[in-house]
């Protein structure tokens, strides 16, 4: 956003500067005298904690949660009481609470990405990625044996998941923005509710109706059938607002043609809602791709390498994660800490891939 | 007028005389948009189902004992069950984790909304959407390794300071495996949610109703206690109702942080031992018989109806809210 714009009357003089700014943040204009006050009262108590705590033996939480936050709030009371009016000193606290708000998440997340980046890489090797788990015990040490069969099993639940679910999370948002059904509103609102069943009662369900009774047995058709519980929901309800998006000229335009309403929804609105409906793919990969539980009810885990869907159990990154850290072996967590590592860039290139086609979305609309 | 064409008014085609294709697809449609609901009533009648002979055989102690004592060998008869323990538990979690998460995610939520600079308001957004992205797995994961130390450090300050009041009180000297150390996790997997909705519901206040509230003085406290919170109120309950049915449900994370006890541990939070529905179902499925799995089953329909009914109240929320504004 350019942060200034100049006006000229028609005579051409300069006349004002007026800063552009959020509309939402009429706030944000301050002079410098407030900036030195700010920076002030931000400084000195930061200083002074760090000298505390260098000084003596207090522990660090008592440090930060008892000595400095009250600190850091009557040092901004102070110096919104001396830029602003009475009425800033409330202010004053919101901004250091909102600040200490977002630098605690920012500082679990970083905490959490960085202790999976350094204790994953202890694991990395060519044979943790190549080599499936089969021979491997677990004392064995690291260097042999992988998560290969875990991140194949992964994506076969997650490829047949998405066969199932995608389909029919389109078809539902068609009924609802393209054939206008009588009941849609009844349908948004069952796949609501199906997008809060927690995925262990998924899983659950699978086995009653599938697994106990003799259909399938645990593998990765089972597996993938709970993980469909859990995506659909995601699918439909982020194709229905993409197919919201998509002008209605292009429908009354196929229609005037002669085309049929199966054949307009086919050929002329699913494909320009192309990307769009990829976001939703996308998105629903990313809503299950770590879940474990229903997959310790459906898929269990497996050492070898398994690529027949319906035979017997498959390894998957997230239950290989969950038995590994189940066992008192030190290597045996490192495994896992490698696998969850392999699991989170997974993550982030699905994300990623959301984002880019996302963001392609909205810059054709 | 010519004659010989006909004089009444064409009939434009109505919904009843669609093409045979189209009949075809729109019934397709409709049936793969009633999936939701099969799913629902699968899960409410296969689930309930198993509830009939559980609560025959265990009457209502299924509900209000604490009692578990099965092993795989011991005869039918002499099994107890009782989930009591268990329902507290979740319920008692998922309280800890909104008492840490709610202020934390409006606060956030303010922070992108009403102070950051634009770019880095984009970055947080980003951010919090990455933060709901990082699988539960490996939250409890790092939870158990890295936040647990840490938690059990912060527990004993509190019991050493506040020990007085009883919720930090202890009966032993075992900080680890508690609801508070599990409270915070799944706090740590509300955030991101609770946040997503806050910050679209604070977003949407009018610039106008900011503007008028900042032209007449308004302080920025002032503007958020009159204008925009009483505005977003509707989708705030709701957002927090949304985080707490994922709470409820959240398995492994808390599998991973918490140590299962069947006995109520009223209200002692750093105490050891805990319990919740969704990670006992997980905990005791690989050695449950067949008994005991009908028993997981109708937990699991428990737990299903619980998160369910908190879930539909959220949505119903939420989209009131939506409708007043629109």
């Amino acid at each position: 956003m350019s942060s200034s714009m100049v006006r000229y009357e028609e005579s051409g003089t300069r006349v004002e500067e007026v800063k552009k700014q959020s509309p939402l943040r009429p706030w944000t204009n301050r002079t410098a005298h407030f900036k030195m006050v700010t920076a002030l009262a931000a400084l000195l108590p930061l200083l002074f904690i760090a000298v505390v705590y260098m000084m003596t033996e207090i522990p660090g939480a008592i440090v930060v949660v008892a000595i400095y936050l009250p600190l850091q709030i009557v040092a901004a009371v102070v110096a919104a009481l001396l830029v602003g009016g009475k009425n800033s000193a409330a202010d004053a606290v919101i901004i250091v609470l909102a600040i200490g708000a977002t630098l605690l998440s920012v500082i679990i997340v970083f905490s959490i990405l960085w202790s999976i980046t350094i204790r994953g890489f202890e694991a990395l090797s060519v044979a943790f990625l190549s080599q499936n788990n089969t021979y491997i015990s677990p004392p064995t040490p690291l260097g042999y044996g992988g998560i290969a069969h875990a991140v194949l099993g992964t994506v076969l639940i997650v490829v047949i998941a998405m066969l199932v679910s995608v389909p029919i999370g389109i078809a539902t948002a068609v009924y609802v923005t393209e054939v206008k059904g009588r009941f849609r509103n009844y349908v948004r609102f069952f796949i609501q509710a199906e997008s809060g069943v927690p995925s262990v009662v998924a899983g659950l369900f699978i086995l009653t109706i599938l697994i106990l009774t003799g259909v399938i047995s645990q593998s990765a058709l089972a597996g993938a059938l709970a993980y469909s519980i859990l995506m659909l929901p995601t699918v439909a309800r982020t194709s229905e607002e993409v197919l919201k998006l998509i002008p209605d000229d292009l429908r009354t335009g196929a229609l005037a043609l002669g085309s049929t309403r199966a054949r307009t929804v086919l050929r002329v609105v699913l494909p320009a809602a192309r990307t769009g409906i990829i976001t939703a793919t996308i998105l629903g990969i990313a809503r299950v791709m770590g879940e474990t539980a229903p997959l310790l009810l459906t898929a269990l885990t497996n050492d070898k390498t398994v690529w027949n869907p319906i035979a017997e159990p498959i390894a998957s990154l997230p239950t290989y994660i969950f038995f590994n850290v189940s066992l008192p072996f030190p290597s045996a967590v490192t495994r896992a800490w490698g696998a969850a590592l392999v699991l989170m860039a997974l993550v982030a290139i699905v994300f990623t891939a959301a984002r880019y086609f996302g963001a392609k979305k909205f810059a054709t609309n | 007028m010519p004659t010989g064409v006909d004089q009444q008014p064409r009939k434009l085609s109505t919904s009843t005389q669609f093409h045979r294709g189209d009949r075809i697809f729109n019934r397709l449609v409709t049936i793969a948009a009633f999936t939701s609901l099969f799913v629902l009533l699968g899960i409410a009648t296969f689930l309930g189902s198993q509830m009939i002979p559980v609560i025959q055989e265990q009457g209502w102690s299924f509900f209000t004992t604490t009692e578990w004592t099965f092993t795989f060998n011991s005869a039918d008869d002499e099994a107890k069950f009782g989930i009591l323990g268990m329902m507290y538990g979740s319920i008692l979690l998922a309280v800890i984790a909104l008492v840490i998460s709610v202020p934390v995610s409006i606060l956030l939520a303010i922070f992108v909304v009403f102070l950051a600079p634009a770019r880095v308001a984009k970055i947080m957004t980003n951010f919090i959407d990455l933060m709901a992205a990082i699988p539960s797995i490996i939250i409890g994961l790092w939870g158990l390794y890295v936040f647990q130390p840490v938690g059990v450090e912060w527990a004993r300050i509190l019991n050493e300071y506040l020990g007085w009041i009883p919720i930090f009180s202890m009966t032993s000297d075992n900080f680890i495996g508690s609801s508070f150390i599990a409270g915070w996790i799944l706090a740590i997997m509300m955030i991101p949610i609770v946040t997503a909705v806050t910050r679209e519901v604070l977003d949407r206040t009018p610039p106008d109703l900011v503007n008028a509230a900042e032209s007449l003085g308004c302080s920025l406290w002032t503007m958020l206690r009159y204008v925009a919170l009483p505005f977003g109120r509707g989708g705030l309950v709701g957002g927090v109702m949304l985080g707490l049915g994922r709470a409820l449900g959240e398995t492994v994370a808390v599998y991973f942080v918490l140590k299962l006890v069947f006995d109520i541990n009223l209200f002692r939070i750093l105490d050891s031992g805990g319990g919740s529905i969704a990670t006992m179902i997980v905990a005791k499925f690989g050695e449950a018989g067949p008994k005991e799995l009908q028993v997981l089953l109708a937990s699991g329909f428990v737990l299903f109806i619980g998160t369910l009914v908190v879930n539909i109240i959220a949505n119903y929320i939420v989209s009131r809210t939506g409708k007043l504004k629109s």
